[in-house]
């Protein structure tokens, strides 16, 4: 029942709102840089393709700043290397096989630690800030320190194949050999949560190790042998969507930053990108015989696929007007000496993608690839250590629960109409005097079974409205007389 | 701005409204200091019309002191009356004040000479209240009859009589300043308009008001402290029945007044406690208790809005932080624009349950506790049967009547 105070009330939030839009859209103004791709000189002259133009061909063309961020790192002793850039883009963490860790700033060069952890490693993970970083040795998982002190041993996270970090909610997820997807909460060292994917699987007989992050809403992502993708949250022992992506193993997904749109590729030579609103495959391609080893977006939408030494860039994946099953391919890099590719990261907030192989780490350009202008309240490449302390402190208390990790993000900013039905009719049933509250009414939807549920306790409720109304207008009438 | 660069957006900002509301908690040290030297239990306070940190109050063995209460000390006292003294008011241009007691006697005091009133004038009855027109140097008394007199005259100009036999507060409209209210003995609430010579309006309650206080920003309500433990807001123009009743204290209440926004009050009670409402809602939005806090008799909220300030049966005045939470003294910019930021916060996310249980949580008395439930559960009881009765019987031969028609018994003009 809208009063006129509570219209007014609301007249004057939504003028506030709309001051704030306003407000917002004016600040663009301070976006210095502009975004851009590489575009051919003339359209359609085959003689120049973007795709034929090497590494070399854009160092030259760029200035001595971007030209810079192209360089080889030859490391050939210790194995193929994986690698992971911090949230702001400036750090950089490598982790060969063998044992060898390095962390360092890769616009400066500057290092940071290089250590030997003298045991296998199968990946390395920035957590929150430069000072801190996750290894998943063979046994188990470690954290050290950006001076190379190690700090923690996480027993709980043993025998890891692959480590995701959530840094909203300071979860560490990391899956096991033995098929448990694991979460830890980093920020105060507990246990969230740990649960069996072969269970989804059904036949799987070890762990998966192609795991992904949904960076919308915080869900982990799995490939399975049967081509089963499966969204886990740490709240649920069964994973929350299941899907049947391909005929064959997955080899690699990955999941767009606004979380749309999800790439797969399988040993069946395929890459399917699937709209993750409606799970539904918007394009299918074919790829090079086994797939894709390992998938990245950036944050422009560019993807990133690597097949043994090579590396492809794609562009306008979700074209739905073009039919073709040829991948757009954007630009193409293939590493020296015939080095497998072990994984690939897009660097937040700049034009490069880094790539670890067998022998070394590559930094290559990719022209139109990261965000131009970052928001320094959430990761500011250019901080100070002050203003590192500060974000950190301010992160922390943002941090959110896990408990409030769903597949829809705007669950919270809804009315909970069920929770209101089910309050008003245990209030009924105690006290049989509850005065009817009314309930916004809905647009009309098409109803599933839960839909039909509410539509029958609001024809209950409605009932109920309906004899107090009679009432009134009894009174009406008696008074009238 | 991009919101893709921000994700989580709802997430974040009920963590950060929640942090928010459990901070307002861990800061809500509302008690500031006790203001000692009577000697016998404080009868009424008032604030000083144009000094903000003087407060003058009298109590039950005659004595008024003067307070500096920025500075917590005592600036003077007064060995006024013979007996209680009823009430105190000080004149709009804060040069003088008066003081009524039980030995029926209205004394007039300047501000600088504490030894002997400028004038004396003895009355035929027990003066109960005074207060001050606030244009014109006219000032009322109520007792027996409320009475209005001019400052140079030692006679009343006009008498006002209504049936009630005595008369407990007599207050001025600070707005409509020819309006004036009190609070009857024969549980009723008189109007008055100084150009009539009879009464406005007579609205009779269930039980005895103690007293009143008019809204300094809206002209025509008032709130009334009675002895049914509510308060109730009138609308002068429609006196029918209440627009609200604050309900929550579990003993009478004793006295009221509001902050100078006019969109709050704080009452204090019988029950030992102070509760602060706002005046639109039912119920309060604070507690002021301390163990060491006996009856309340009297309470005053500051003129700068950050304090109120409450007189108690033992003897003691205690200053308290209107809002509990809030930081004193100087904030920073930075610092106001947080606060400022989480206050939208816990306003925009007051709704969920887990932030409305931690905002709403307050620890209450043992005996206020136990008082409430004990009220809780004889209300329900009664709903009970009137709602079986209505669903036994004829429909509509047991009708809702909402409680706030049903308070004013009869309205007489």
């Amino acid at each position: 029942m809208a009063t006129r105070r509570t219209k007014k009330w609301l007249h004057v939030k939504e003028r506030k709102s709309k001051f704030a839009t306003r407000q917002a859209t004016r600040s663009e103004i301070l976006h210095v840089e502009e975004e851009g791709y590489i575009a051919p000189d003339t359209v359609d002259n085959e003689d120049e393709r973007i795709v034929d133009l090497t590494q070399a061909d854009i160092k030259s063309s760029v200035d001595i700043f971007s030209a810079q961020k192209r360089f080889d790192l030859q490391l050939p002793l210790y194995g193929p290397y994986h690698i992971d850039y911090t949230r702001n883009g400036r750090h950089l963490l490598l982790g060969g096989r063998k044992g060898h860790v390095a962390a360092f700033d890769w616009q400066t060069k500057k290092l940071h630690c290089e250590l030997n952890v003298m045991e296998q490693i199968n990946d390395v993970k920035w957590l929150h800030i430069e000072t801190m970083y996750a290894v998943a040795q063979r046994q188990w998982t470690y954290i050290y320190d950006n001076q190379g002190v190690e700090v923690h041993c996480l027993k709980a996270l043993d025998r890891s194949l692959h480590l995701e970090f959530l840094p909203y909610h300071f979860l560490l997820a990391a899956t096991n050999e033995a098929g448990y997807l694991s979460y830890i909460d980093v920020s105060i060292g507990k246990k969230v949560a740990a649960y069996n994917t072969r269970i989804a699987n059904g036949n799987g007989k070890c762990g998966t190790s192609v795991m992904c992050q949904n960076p919308s809403n915080a869900m982990i992502g799995l490939g399975h042998a049967g081509g089963v993708v499966t969204f886990w949250s740490p709240n649920q022992r069964e994973p929350v969507v299941k899907m049947l992506a391909h005929k064959s193993t997955i080899r690699s997904v990955a999941v767009e930053r606004t979380g749309t749109y999800m790439a797969t590729s399988g040993v069946d030579a395929k890459l399917k990108i699937w709209d993750l609103r409606t799970y539904k495959c918007v394009n299918e391609y074919r790829t090079a015989s086994t797939g894709a080893s390992a998938l990245t977006f950036s944050q422009k939408n560019l993807l990133a696929a690597s097949y043994r030494d090579i590396v492809e860039i794609y562009k306008d994946l979700y074209d739905e007007e073009s039919s073709s099953t040829e991948l757009p391919r954007y630009l193409v890099h293939q590493c020296p000496n015939g080095s497998s590719i072990a994984s690939i990261a897009f660097c937040p907030y700049e034009d490069v993608l880094g790539v670890g192989h067998d022998r070394g780490f590559v930094s290559l350009l990719v022209p139109g690839a990261g965000e131009p202008n970052f928001d320094a309240l959430e990761a500011n490449p250019y901080q100070t250590k002050k203003q590192r302390k500060h974000a950190e402190v301010k992160q922390l208390l943002d941090k959110i629960q896990p408990d409030m990790i769903t597949l829809d993000n705007s669950v919270l900013s809804e009315i909970d109409r069920k929770a209101f039905v089910r309050k008003q009719d245990e209030k009924q049933k105690e006290f049989n005097f509850v005065k009817p509250k009314e309930l916004i009414a809905k647009a009309e939807k098409k109803k599933g079974k839960i839909g039909k549920r509410l539509a029958r306790k609001s024809q209950i409720h409605d009932a109920k409205l309906k004899e107090f109304l009679q009432q009134k207008q009894l009174k009406r009438q008696k008074t009238k007389k | 701005y991009d919101p893709d660069l921000h994700p989580f957006e709802v997430a974040r900002e009920y963590t950060r409204a929640m942090n928010a509301v459990k901070m307002e908690r861990i800061f809500a040290r509302p008690f500031i200091c006790g203001l000692d030297g009577h000697r016998d239990s404080v009868q009424c306070i008032t604030k000083h019309s144009t000094q903000l940190s003087l407060l003058l109050s009298g109590s039950c063995d005659g004595e008024i002191k003067i307070w500096n209460v920025a500075q917590r000390v005592c600036q003077g006292t007064i060995p006024a009356h013979n007996g209680f003294v009823r009430g105190i008011c000080v004149m709009p241009d804060g040069e003088a004040f008066y003081s009524v007691g039980n030995d029926k006697l209205i004394k007039r005091w300047t501000m600088n000479n504490y030894e002997t009133p400028a004038m004396t004038i003895v009355g035929k009855h027990v003066f109960t209240s005074i207060d001050h027109h606030y244009k014109n140097p006219q000032y009322a008394t109520s007792g027996e009859t409320v009475s209005l007199w001019d400052e140079q005259r030692a006679q009343p100009l006009q008498t006002f009589k209504w049936g009630a036999d005595s008369h407990a507060r007599v207050k001025f409209n600070p707005i409509e300043t020819t309006v004036l209210a009190s609070c009857a003995a024969d549980r009723s609430i008189i109007l008055y308009d100084t150009r009539q010579s009879v009464p406005l309006r007579k609205i009779t309650l269930r039980m005895n008001s103690s007293t009143l206080a008019w809204n300094p920003l809206e002209a025509f309500v008032f709130t009334t402290a009675n002895e049914d433990y509510n308060l109730y807001s009138f609308d002068i123009r429609y006196l029918q029945r209440p627009f609200n009743i604050h309900k929550d204290h579990v003993a009478a209440v004793t006295d009221v007044d509001y902050s100078p926004t006019g969109k709050e009050f704080v009452s204090g009670s019988y029950d030992k406690t102070i509760r602060i409402f706002p005046s639109d809602k039912g119920h309060s939005r604070d507690i002021y208790h301390t163990k060491r806090m006996q009856h309340i008799t009297c309470v005053q909220w500051t003129a700068d809005n950050k304090y109120v300030i409450s007189g108690s049966d033992e003897m003691c005045l205690r200053l308290w932080k209107a809002k509990a939470s809030e930081k004193l003294g100087v904030t920073r910019n930075r610092e106001a624009e947080t606060l400022e930021y989480n206050d939208a916060l816990k306003e925009k996310f007051s709704h969920f349950p887990k932030i409305k249980r931690i905002a709403r949580q307050r620890h209450v008395p043992k005996h206020v506790y136990h008082a409430k439930r004990e009220h809780k559960t004889i209300q329900d009881s009664q709903k009970r049967h009137e709602a079986n009765a209505r669903a036994n019987s004829k429909p509509g031969s047991v009708p809702f009547v909402s409680e706030r028609s049903k308070l004013v018994l009869e309205e007489e003009e």
